[in-house]
């Protein structure tokens, strides 16, 4: 659906960090390129999309979530947050904004490398469900294309939320813990569970008529989330 | 402790006021009793004289109206009563009543040349048993009228007296010390609330004040303790913004780090031998110096509650035990369920922590059990290293505090000084305690005792 595959796409203020993210990256295996500002950023992403984007939050002129949005607003490519803010207010806030994925400085590169890989699998779509559609009352999954319809009409998720969607059909009417979702759909071992309470809430408020009464992702207090079986 | 010393406080004054109140009434009861005791004995000395001049009296005239006297009978005559007996000696020889014989022994030396002086003697004596009063009183012609006059009526009412007495003193005592405990309990309530507010301000309650306008005689107490805490909760906070702003300063350097060493940890082979060896140290460092950030950070975060959820304990403890190379399997479950509402974060980095502590001090974990109950979960790591030293178990929750590493070389690049500390801290995140016991058969067990997490 894009043009030519890029790489990795380091949006960073600070010159020797973007540097040496690069050539770190450049080692893991990826083509990386980088930008000092969010403008840079995004004007590079037009020109030539990148298969993964990594955003600092503190950047001058456009701010990180600020980015974040307007690359959203393109398309659904995979977003990691790499800043050395670590309060639940900013992660939650950049999540909320549309990031798939959040690592606080300093990370190790081989943390990041595990976590590009993770998303990269999640970015084709991929089911062990031969059913073409998956329907839940007004709600259809197709696993093969990629899309999800509400009410026969077409919703836009990304692909985190897609995958996250995926999982939870693929086990209907059964519970999954935020551990067991962190795992199948983040590749984490004991991850941070608010990731999947944000993007349950931006699916949430694509799937549902009313997300405060959500009817087909609901909550099970303590254990996780399904998705009800229609 | 602080109850300790309440109860010291409040026991002296109690003491005090009972003894104090004690003093003063028996005091006042021996004074009294005195008193009584020398007033009830005059007037009885009186009486006994005024008695024995009439019984005197009759005696003489019966006995000089008649040329031969007979003397039983005269004295017979006289109306004595049943507490008084009279005896006269006659030319030298005693007569007395038949049923008064014996007497004379009752009547001192001192009192018969004191009478044969011709003076009147009152003197008292011990006579039957009893306290008795002997009043001599000299007739015409060298003889002595005596006359014994038992007081042990008077006797049982000064016992009686004596005994309600020292029964008001004591009641008196008694009420000292209700006055004494009541009043140290009015008197103690604000410092009750003071060592309240304390104990709150060590939990890390550091919003807990005291209300002036409570107790206005105290204003001053309540003041300064306000005061003082606020300076303190001041200075802690300006103490972990510190150590969170440099530490959060040196994130951003510490990543360009990471990642350059990571890029020269790659060409290694391509180096000289030296060249890789000095980079092999920075790779390590580098390293190092980034857990060491995070443990700091993550120590400056003292005042954050546990964010609780129901976590499946028991699953990430062998997550923890595989991540450390450890085989799952020494994870046992003594008792209880193990799902608990703690900190998944805080409790992971627990396990974490006590598990490297284990392998860079103890040869590494041998079994890490868990016991779900009511009033409290309870985490215990054990390892067969050496143990901890008595002097150095309380040592060791201290930042920066290391102790002998057991293996001679650290291939993990040494830990960072802070494992244990933040152990404890996130023991006390959720209200808990950890300590560290010897484990029997040798090595340390390390307890973390979590309660109300079921």
């Amino acid at each position: 659906m894009m043009g030519s595959m890029s790489g990795v796409l380091v949006i960073e203020d600070d010159d020797r960090i973007r540097l040496s993210l690069v050539m770190a990256l450049e080692d893991e295996g990826y083509t990386a390129r980088g930008a000092a500002t969010a403008e840079e950023g995004l004007a590079a992403q037009r020109a030539e999309a990148a298969d993964t984007v990594l955003v600092d939050l503190m950047l001058p002129g456009i701010d990180g979530f600020e980015c974040i949005r307007q690359l959203r607003r393109v398309d659904d490519v995979p977003i990691v947050v790499v800043s050395a803010r670590d309060d639940t207010h900013d992660i939650v806030a950049a999540l909320e904004a549309g990031a798939d994925d959040y690592v606080v400085k300093p990370v190790a590169i081989k943390e990041l490398s595990a976590r590009l890989r993770a998303l990269r699998r999640r970015a084709r779509p991929v089911t062990l469900d031969p059913v073409p559609v998956l329907a839940f009352g007004d709600l259809h999954i197709l696993p093969e294309a990629g899309e999800v319809r509400v009410g026969g009409e077409p919703v836009s998720v990304t692909r985190t939320e897609f995958q996250l969607l995926c999982e939870l059909a693929e086990h209907a009417g059964r519970v999954l813990s935020r551990q067991q979702l962190l795992q199948r759909v983040w590749g984490y071992d004991g991850g941070d569970e608010r990731l999947v309470d944000v993007h349950i809430g931006r699916l949430r408020a694509k799937i549902e008529k009313d997300s405060g009464t959500p009817r087909h992702l609901v909550t099970v207090r303590g254990l996780g989330y399904k998705l009800l079986p229609s | 402790m602080s109850w300790v010393g309440r109860a010291g406080l409040r026991a002296r004054v109690t003491t005090g006021f009972a003894a104090g109140a004690l003093v003063l009434s028996m005091a006042m009861a021996v004074v009294s009793y005195q008193l009584v005791r020398q007033s009830l004995i005059a007037e009885r000395e009186a009486t006994a004289v005024r008695a024995a001049y009439y019984d005197a009296a009759i005696v003489e005239a019966g006995v000089n109206n008649n040329p031969a006297p007979d003397i039983g009978t005269v004295l017979r005559s006289l109306d004595t009563g049943e507490s008084r007996r009279a005896v006269l000696q006659l030319d030298k020889h005693w007569h007395a009543r038949s049923a008064d014989t014996g007497l004379t022994d009752a009547i001192p030396a001192a009192l018969q040349e004191h009478a044969a002086d011709g003076r009147v003697g009152v003197q008292m004596v011990r006579a039957d048993g009893g306290p008795a009063l002997v009043v001599a009183v000299p007739l015409a012609g060298g003889d002595v009228f005596y006359e014994i006059d038992s007081m042990n009526e008077l006797e049982r009412t000064l016992q009686v007296l004596a005994l309600v007495l020292t029964l008001v003193a004591l009641g008196t005592a008694g009420a000292g010390a209700f006055v004494g405990w009541n009043a140290t309990r009015y008197v103690l309530r604000p410092l009750i609330r003071v060592a309240d507010a304390a104990q709150q301000i060590t939990a890390g309650r550091h919003f807990a004040r005291l209300d002036p306008a409570t107790e206005p005689d105290l204003a001053r107490l309540t003041d300064s303790f306000n005061h003082m805490v606020d300076q303190l909760s001041a200075r802690m906070e300006r103490d972990r913004r510190f150590a969170a702003d440099v530490s959060h300063e040196l994130r951003s350097p510490l990543q360009t780090l990471a990642a350059a060493a990571s890029v020269l940890d790659r060409r290694r082979d391509a180096l000289d031998e030296r060249s890789a060896l000095a980079s092999g140290l920075v790779v390590a460092e580098v390293d190092r110096f980034q857990r060491l950030v995070n443990d700091l950070l993550e120590l400056a975060r003292t005042d954050q509650p546990a964010d609780r959820q129901d976590v499946d304990v028991a699953e990430l403890a062998r997550q923890a035990c595989r991540d450390h190379g450890l085989d799952p399997a020494i994870v046992a479950v003594l008792h209880g369920p193990v799902v608990w509402s703690v900190d998944r974060r805080r409790i992971r980095q627990l396990f974490d922590n006590l598990l490297d502590n284990a392998a860079s001090y103890g040869g590494g974990a041998t079994a890490v059990r868990l016991t779900g109950g009511t009033d409290r979960c309870r985490i215990e790591v054990d390892d067969e290293g050496p143990g901890v030293s008595p002097e150095d178990k309380p040592l060791i929750w201290t930042r920066f505090v290391r102790g002998r590493s057991q293996s001679s070389s650290r291939a993990d690049g040494g830990g960072t000084g802070l494992g244990l500390a933040l152990v404890a801290q996130h023991a006390s995140a959720h209200d808990g305690t950890a300590s560290v016991h010897d484990r029997p058969g040798g090595g340390a067990r390390f307890r973390i005792d979590l309660p109300g997490c079921l």
